[in-house]
């Protein structure tokens, strides 16, 4: 099933035009890239512009995880056309579900994505469990939970409320995106207004 | 967290799972568009935001939880009560993105009480009060509650400064810390006069619009009703408009004339629909928001509710899900009036009946099969002696008729003033990612 965008029936504000006012900070964590290696969280949340999103990989809600990852693929060749934008700007996936998605899953379905040599660099990430993850959700009012079948028995979704977060260079939450406001063009011009601030100070 | 096993019969639960759960644009026909689960079944529980009153019971305002599913043994009971501490004019809540968290207001002491309800939606908990709106907005009377990713949108009836009309919005994230304030505009916008006054908010996301309607200040919401009507002076002081923000950038872009205190807003859910729907309380008309030819917003009147020089007073109305139909209560006449709204440049009156002796609020389930009411208006405002009832009835609907199924009396119950209602689902179908360990190693 394809994903389902949302319809953008407006001319999106201009960058620059509006402000974002920090809705909250990033919390501190640790996280494991797709080497296993440990890391602060803030190493992928502050110094650039960053455009973070929770999923799982065998996730096949269309307006799930799919249309998450179909809306910064978009962004993520936008960006592109212009390197040195590209660089101010990364993409961070943090999956929900660290038994499944240890750093070799996250690798495998990151492929060439994650290419470190990219000006655009899109990290996929996961956590050594779900004790390290679960504050991250929390502070970031991240919902999740496991969907039970008839029987009370686990199935294989995990319901949650499709969020992105746009996260400014200091590594504060300006904006977030939930399925109906993953329009490209709006976020894209989000993306600049962040950019435009860091160029003003 | 155990790995869960990939067998293909999964499939079919993972889809089920997967409709479930599919966010669609409104409550229950009149929740925010941002909120991630509709109730497209049959709702387990309504909480019913109830303003406390002196001599009654504990005399605290509270949230009552009433249990509405048939097949439950407490059908149509009362299963728990959740008493705030004081009266603050508790009016109006809703729920987070994440319909976790339903946050409720009270207009006169501008507290704003956090309730976790997706917890144990049987058993809502009192998990946050945020007391600083009036300090960190200058405005007064906590009344929409809207939900935006991650965030509240709060609309103000009034403010710090005189306690008349002028106000505006504020933005908190879902911790309950301050984000944003936004005034409402004023002075000429157009060759209209924007008169500053709040009321109710509606957004639809696909057009980056965002409505606001228009109400009045403390000093007259305050006020005893029968002195209001009689202060010649004070009637003046009512929202005469409606204005169209740019959502992004939260800022007004157009400010529409729409005489007589616009109240609720409710957009039209259907796709690719451009039009949003609102009653005047004061001069009982319907007036229809929509774009016209050019893409301008436009406000026009398309409908009387019944008699405007009797002044019924229209105060809370519901769309279906589908936006042919609309009711209307009337506050004074304690009628409920269906509206077919086909055509909604001319929607036609089909149905009316007498709800009790004063009605406000009316929600009905997606299916438009249940319709619920309840009673109070405002605590100086509702209806004294024996046509003061208060009550939550539930009226079945087949689309001729309504069908009473339950009522249950507040003031009987010592419960006091029922006002706001909300919805809530039964949430065992899920397990925290916490225990999926334990819940995985139930399939073995």
């Amino acid at each position: 099933m394809a994903p389902k965008a949302p319809v953008q029936d407006f001319v999106a504000p201009p960058p620059g035009s509006y402000g974002l006012p920090p809705i909250q900070r990033v919390p501190e964590g640790l996280v494991l890239d797709i080497d296993g290696r440990r890391q602060a969280f803030s190493r992928f949340t502050t110094g650039r512009v960053t455009l973070l999103c929770f999923m799982y990989t065998y996730c096949v809600d269309p307006i799930g995880c799919p249309l998450a990852f179909e809306t910064m693929t978009t962004l993520r060749r936008r960006l592109l056309e212009n390197p040195e934008r590209a660089r101010q700007v990364r993409l961070v996936s943090l999956s929900f579900d660290p038994t499944n998605d240890d750093p070799a899953a996250m690798k495998r379905y990151a492929g060439a994505l994650a290419d470190p040599a990219s000006p655009l660099r899109w990290h996929f990430l996961t956590t050594r469990s779900v004790t390290e993850l679960k504050p991250l959700l929390d502070d970031l009012g991240q919902d999740v939970a496991v969907e039970l079948d008839e029987h009370g028995r686990p199935t294989r979704v995990l319901n949650h409320t499709l969020k992105l977060f746009l996260i400014d260079a200091r590594g504060r939450v300006r904006e977030i995106y939930t399925s109906a406001f993953l329009l490209p063009e709006v976020m894209l011009n989000d993306i600049e207004t962040l950019l435009l601030e860091t160029a003003d100070r | 967290m155990k790995k869960l096993p990939t067998p293909t019969a999964l499939a079919t639960s993972m889809l089920l799972a997967l409709f479930a759960t599919t966010p669609v644009a409104a409550d229950e026909t009149c929740n925010s568009p941002y909120l991630s689960t509709l109730i497209k079944g049959q709702e387990d529980f309504v909480h019913v935001w109830t303003l406390g009153v002196k001599g009654m019971g504990d005399e605290s305002d509270k949230l009552v939880t009433v249990d509405v599913n048939p097949k439950s043994k407490d059908y149509g009971k009362v299963v728990h009560t959740l008493s705030v501490g004081g009266r603050g004019e508790a009016h109006h809540g809703g729920f987070t993105d994440d319909r976790r968290y339903l946050w409720a207001g009270r207009l006169d002491d501008n507290k704003i009480f956090v309730f976790d309800i997706g917890s144990n939606p049987g058993k809502p908990r009192l998990v946050r009060t945020i007391v600083d709106f009036a300090d960190r907005t200058g405005f007064v009377g906590p009344h929409t509650f809207y939900a935006l990713p991650g965030r509240m949108l709060v609309q103000g009836l009034s403010n710090t400064q005189d306690h008349g009309g002028r106000t505006g919005m504020a933005v908190y994230n879902n911790k309950g810390e301050f984000v944003a304030k936004y005034d409402m505009p004023t002075g000429a916008h157009n060759g209209v006069a924007a008169d500053g006054y709040g009321y109710d908010i509606g957004i639809n996301p696909q057009k980056n619009a965002l409505l606001t309607s228009s109400f009045t200040g403390w000093n007259n919401y305050m006020m005893d009703f029968g002195k209001l009507v009689q202060d010649a002076e004070a009637m003046k002081r009512f929202g005469n408009t409606m204005v169209m923000w740019n959502l992004k950038a939260m800022k007004p872009e157009k400010v529409m004339s729409v005489p007589g205190s616009p109240l609720e807003i409710r957009w039209s859910l259907k796709a690719g629909d451009n039009w949003a729907i609102t009653a005047t309380a004061l001069t009982s008309k319907l007036v229809l928001v929509k774009q016209d030819a050019a893409g301008e917003w436009q406000a026009r009147a398309v409908a009387d509710v019944g008699d405007p020089s009797t002044i019924p007073l229209p105060v809370d109305i519901s769309i279906t899900a589908d936006a042919k139909g609309l009711w209307v209560n009337t506050f004074m006449d304690g009628k409920a009036r269906y509206f077919d709204l086909t055509n909604p440049e001319a929607p036609v009156q089909t149905y009316e009946k007498v709800i009790g002796r004063q009605v406000n609020m009316v929600s009905q389930s997606w299916d438009g099969k249940r319709v619920y009411f309840t009673s109070s208006l405002l605590g100086n405002w509702d209806k004294r002696g024996a046509d003061d009832e208060q009550f939550l009835k539930l009226y079945h609907w087949d689309g001729k008729a309504l069908t009473e199924q339950f009522a249950i009396d507040f003031y009987k119950l010592n419960l006091g003033r029922a006002h706001h209602m909300k919805f809530s689902a039964r949430t065992d179908t899920r397990a925290s990612v916490e225990d999926a360990p334990r819940v995985a190693s139930m399939r073995q």
